[in-house]
């Protein structure tokens, strides 16, 4: 009887104990706003410790708030993977009551949550902004919606190409400053590869239905746009379904996934800790030749990445993919990027627009571009020497002039899904390239109706 | 007559005293519980989206989200496959193993007991994304199971995720969910009376027709119940095949409950989604009817 | 039941291969959380550290998600065990007409997954003002597992004779008095193990909490382990097997203190005469 007691004891002093740590947050929070000051929220997809746009925004807060005393940022992150982050921030959306004040938008989801009224247009804003002249034009297009305005302020942009090992190609007999012309080339390149250093994966890339959007964009459509189709029709407002480039790209995965086995095992390619092992891992231990990501992933070998190394330039390579059958301009590349955005259901616009601009002003470009390893949107930054100095910066920049960017329709989003599943298909091997292709018609067709389909 | 007055008062003075009692049950529950779902049901008549034009008109639909399941093969692969999942790992395999160790254990020293008791239950009580979390690790290509498979024989690591998707996480779930079945197996065995198993063994039952005709039956209503939990559980698995394989490779362990996430979630279509849940409704529903007709059990 | 002592070996000897079958995955995660070089699959570490527990136990923000835990499932749970046993009752002793559907119905409803339930109970808790406010977080966590916590509770007290009941009554007790003086002693394993089931449901829960809970400082731990895994970066096995461990222990730990008063187990013992 007297143990039944301290059990009831121990119990509740827990749910006591637990109930005070719950109380204090609230009262913590309620203080910061009593002094007078609007709080801003800003929420991003939060990554833990490592995470660099909340160190940058740390950095960040420290100057605003010494400059702005009328408000208090508030930074909440929100933890989880792609679509949990997408679903919870949607879902705040709605209502005044949850929305944060500014939020960081992934460029393709940008055209649905405007379409859902979710985003305040930005015409009138930018319209009184000198600063805004300084943004790259072709960038700009990627925060304006299908209805012509302005959605959100860019804050990074970025491209893709093939990342290679120099050690592993010059004991392959390969050149140091490798340009395939072609994916044949590229298939080439692999079976030699294969054929002096059988322990190292010759090629690799996104083909996971489970990384999401990085399947589709970083893999499959690196392959697609480089066929000369095109996903959507923007004149006509219609989806491509019966595309030989989309049977071709997916080809091309089954050929280095299955048929050649060029790629890596199935362990670490439909791995949803994929990127991180292939290029923080493999790559610079020589264990992969070739991986095909974004340049962003230069961050990781530089002073302060997580596989830091000396003299980054003579271990790592950067080459433009090419073209299927080198086709002008000869390679190709996507460009997605991030852009700060208001909520239409902020209740502090005024003050979000502040905030915004100071996050996008010379000073703060210039660190957050640099920290993270990505391209930046404005002119000025971009002759910067801090930045121009950079390892691996001037491929990456220079293609962009010829980038393909997502299309532009609210569905975009849902018919990323189908490319997914569809690449993921073949390269598990459990459909062939023609199967994918139809399977993906199908869900298109679900998705946009018939009537919208080519 | 008045006998059957007196059983009709009892019955109406039953009903009212049951709702008394039920009173707070069931304001948490409507609140909480019935509302919400009352509220799911209504949007799988919608087209309601996440994100997009359709998050900003939502319209009723009708029928329009079971025309396209009708129309949806995915739908009916993932069907399958919960059946697959739900019958292997769910019925066939915590059951029996779970009565398997609590028969096996019956009678035993209660330290032994206990130590085996320990090891299983640790599997169901650690929170499941740690237990999906151990199972990747545990089947990884560098992982426990294949460092004690290489060892054993030159063969090289297999890739149990990826080649053996429905295998690993039927196995997973076993694993996880066995406890529960053991416990209440060992309570309903250690109720049968010795007496009644010592009468059959005299009379010269083997030891497989002792289990068949006198133990199985003594614990039928357990077994009933037991399945009835284990498979209305096993039906909404998803944070452990969701950690595992994500519903793949390709669609190989898509089973509802990851679609229906995949639908609502990833591709935005709360609307398609919602009335794809109701599809694993009608499932429990449709598994509780026959346990309840083949045992005759209430 | 007499059997043979080759029988007995063999029993004993397939019970311990289970067991061992059984805690295999686990040692792993043991064994990483204080091995200075961790790697996926099981080894004894060659030099121990428990830098990995340090380095948790000492971020307030991580301690912090912990006590919102408990808060959240303790609450949680209390709710659901009081409310079940007050609902089980009438529903194990009278005979009211509608007695079956409501069980079956309750039950099968909770089959519904969570995922589906989540974004109308969002809405509805912005209708409320309730957002963003733990102590609903709580309820509506109890009232998802209050089905399955009735169901359970009715076939425990199912098994608690009435007649120990109805003697207490003779001698001057009420109904409540029935309930606490004779019922809830006798059903002291069937309240662990609803409560036991019912907290280790929520103390893993990841979605419920990641959608109702807005500010994140109010995240429990189900959510805030979400920053040891995949596409951020490698896995630091030492820190996510410690957390894993650390996140573990409270219900391995409840289990345990509730083990002595659930030795019988679990009865459905109503069912069993069926």
């Amino acid at each position: 009887m007297l143990k039944k007691k301290y059990l009831t004891a121990a119990l509740f002093s827990a749910l006591i104990l637990s109930a005070c740590g719950g109380g204090e947050a609230e009262s913590n929070q309620e203080a910061g706003s009593s002094e007078g000051k609007t709080p801003i929220e800003i929420t991003w997809r939060g990554t833990g410790e490592e995470d660099a746009v909340l160190k940058y925004l740390e950095n960040f807060e420290k100057d605003f708030e010494s400059e702005n005393s009328d408000i208090d940022l508030v930074l909440t992150p929100i933890p989880g993977g792609e679509g949990d982050y997408n679903t919870r921030l949607a879902l705040s959306m709605q209502s005044a009551n949850t929305a944060p004040d500014v939020i960081s938008e992934d460029t393709f989801i940008l055209h649905s949550d405007a379409a859902a009224n979710y985003l305040t247009n930005l015409d009138d804003y930018v319209g009184e902004w000198e600063e805004w002249d300084q943004f790259f034009e072709n960038v700009k297009e990627g925060v304006t919606a299908a209805d012509g305005s302005v959605y959100g302020i860019p804050t990074v942009t970025d491209t893709r190409g093939i990342w290679y090992n120099i050690e592993v190609f010059e004991e392959a007999g390969l050149p140091a400053d490798w340009q395939p012309q072609s994916w044949d080339e590229i298939l080439e390149t692999a079976q030699i590869i294969k054929d002096s250093q059988p322990d190292v994966i010759p090629f690799s890339m996104n083909v996971a239905a489970v990384n999401g959007e990085a399947t589709s964009m970083q893999g499959f459509q690196m392959l697609f746009y480089g066929t000369g189709d095109t996903l959507y029709d923007e004149e006509q407002q219609k989806w491509n379904v019966n595309s030989q480039g989309f049977v071709d790209a997916l080809t091309f995965i089954d050929e280095f996934m299955n048929q050649r086995e060029l790629g890596p095992s199935l362990s670490i390619a439909l791995n949803n800790n994929y990127t991180p092992t292939v290029i923080q891992d493999m790559l610079p231990n020589n264990q992969v030749a070739m991986v095909l990501d974004g340049n962003w992933q230069v961050r990781n070998f530089l002073e302060g990445g997580v596989a830091e190394m000396e003299n980054v330039e003579e271990r790592i390579g950067f080459a433009p993919m090419p073209t299927q059958n080198g086709e002008e301009p000869g390679y190709v590349t996507m460009a997605g990027g991030w852009a700060w955005s208001i909520p239409e259901n902020s209740q502090n616009k005024e003050e979000a627009w502040r905030v915004i601009q100071a996050m996008s002003d010379y000073e703060s470009q210039l660190q957050r571009v640099n920290s993270e390893g990505s391209l930046t949107v404005r002119k000025d930054v971009a002759e910067d020497s801090s930045y121009l100095e950079r390892p691996l910066i001037e491929t990456p920049t220079k293609i962009l002039e010829n980038a393909h960017f997502r299309p532009k329709s609210d569905l975009y989003p849902n018919v990323s899904i189908e490319i997914q599943r569809a690449v993921e298909a073949v390269s598990s091997g459990s459909m062939t390239p023609e199967e994918a292709a139809e399977q993906y018609r199908q869900g298109v067709i679900d998705i946009v109706g018939e009537e919208n389909t080519y | 007559m008045e006998a059957a007055r007196e059983s009709n008062k009892r019955i109406l003075s039953d009903n009212i005293k049951t709702a008394i009692f039920l009173t707070p049950a069931l304001i948490i529950l409507l609140i909480f519980f019935l509302i919400p779902m009352g509220l799911t049901i209504l949007f799988s008549f919608t087209n309601l989206a996440l994100t997009g034009a359709q998050a900003q008109q939502i319209e009723f639909v009708g029928f329009d989200n079971f025309v396209r399941m009708f129309n949806d093969n995915q739908l009916y692969d993932s069907i399958l496959k919960t059946l697959i999942f739900v019958v292997s790992s769910g019925v066939i395999g915590q059951i029996s193993l779970g009565f398997l160790i609590a028969f096996l254990m019956k009678g035993k020293n209660a330290i032994f007991r206990r130590f085996i008791g320990i090891c299983v239950i640790t599997a169901w009580v650690i929170p499941e994304i740690v237990a999906a979390f151990t199972w990747v690790a545990f089947l990884a290509d560098s992982g426990t199971l294949n460092v004690i498979a290489t060892s054993l024989g030159n063969i090289r690591p297999i890739a149990f995720l990826f080649q053996y998707p429905m295998i690993s996480v039927v196995v997973a779930n076993i694993w996880r969910g066995t406890a529960f079945c053991m416990l209440a197996f060992q309570t309903a065995l250690d109720d049968i009376s010795k007496e009644v198993e010592e009468a059959a063994y005299m009379d010269g039952a083997s030891r497989f027709q002792n289990i068949f005709y006198i133990t199985i039956p003594m614990v039928k209503g357990t077994i009933a119940t037991t399945l009835m939990l284990t498979t209305l559980s096993t039906l909404g698995v998803f944070t452990l095949i969701y950690t595992m394989t994500a519903g793949g490779p390709g669609n190989a362990t898509m089973t509802l409950p990851v679609y229906m996430y995949q639908q609502a979630f990833v591709s935005y279509q709360l609307g398609y989604g919602t009335a794809i849940s109701l599809v694993i409704l009608i499932l429990g529903a449709i598994f509780g009817f026959v346990y309840t007709k083949l045992l005759k059990v209430d | 039941m007499r059997i043979g002592k080759v029988e007995k070996f063999i029993h004993h000897t397939i019970l311990v291969v289970i067991a061992i079958l059984f805690i295999l995955p686990l040692l792993w995660m043991l064994f990483s959380s204080v091995d200075t070089t961790p790697i996926q699959s099981l080894k004894i570490p060659e030099q121990f550290t428990f830098q990995n527990y340090l380095g948790i136990i000492q971020n307030p923000a991580i301690i912090r998600s912990f006590a919102i835990s408990l808060f959240l499932s303790f609450g949680q749970s209390f709710v659901v065990v009081i409310v079940a046993i007050i609902a089980a009752y009438p529903l194990s002793r009278y005979n009211a007409t509608y007695e079956k559907p409501f069980m079956y119905t309750i039950l099968f409803l909770t089959s519904l997954p969570m995922s589906a339930v989540i974004v109308p109970v969002f809405q509805m808790f912005l209708l409320l003002n309730f957002h963003d406010q733990l102590w609903a977080v709580a309820l509506f966590m109890a009232g998802a597992s209050l089905p399955y916590a009735i169901w359970l509770m009715k076939n425990f007290m199912d098994s608690v004779p009435v007649e120990l009941e109805e003697s207490a009554w003779i001698d001057g007790a009420s109904v409540w008095q029935g309930i606490k003086k004779v019922i809830a002693p006798l059903m002291v394993p069937g309240i662990f193990t609803v409560f036991i089931f019912t907290f280790t449901g929520s103390w893993g829960n990841f979605l419920v909490p990641f959608i109702l809970i807005q500010t994140p400082e109010n995240m429990p731990a189900s959510v805030t382990i979400y920053q040891f895994f995949g596409n951020y970066g490698l896995i630091d096995f030492g820190g996510l097997t410690a957390y894993s461990v650390l996140y573990s222990l409270p219900v391995v730990f409840l289990y345990f203190l509730a083990q002595r008063y659930m030795s019988k187990g679990f009865s459905f013992g109503g069912a069993t005469k069926g």
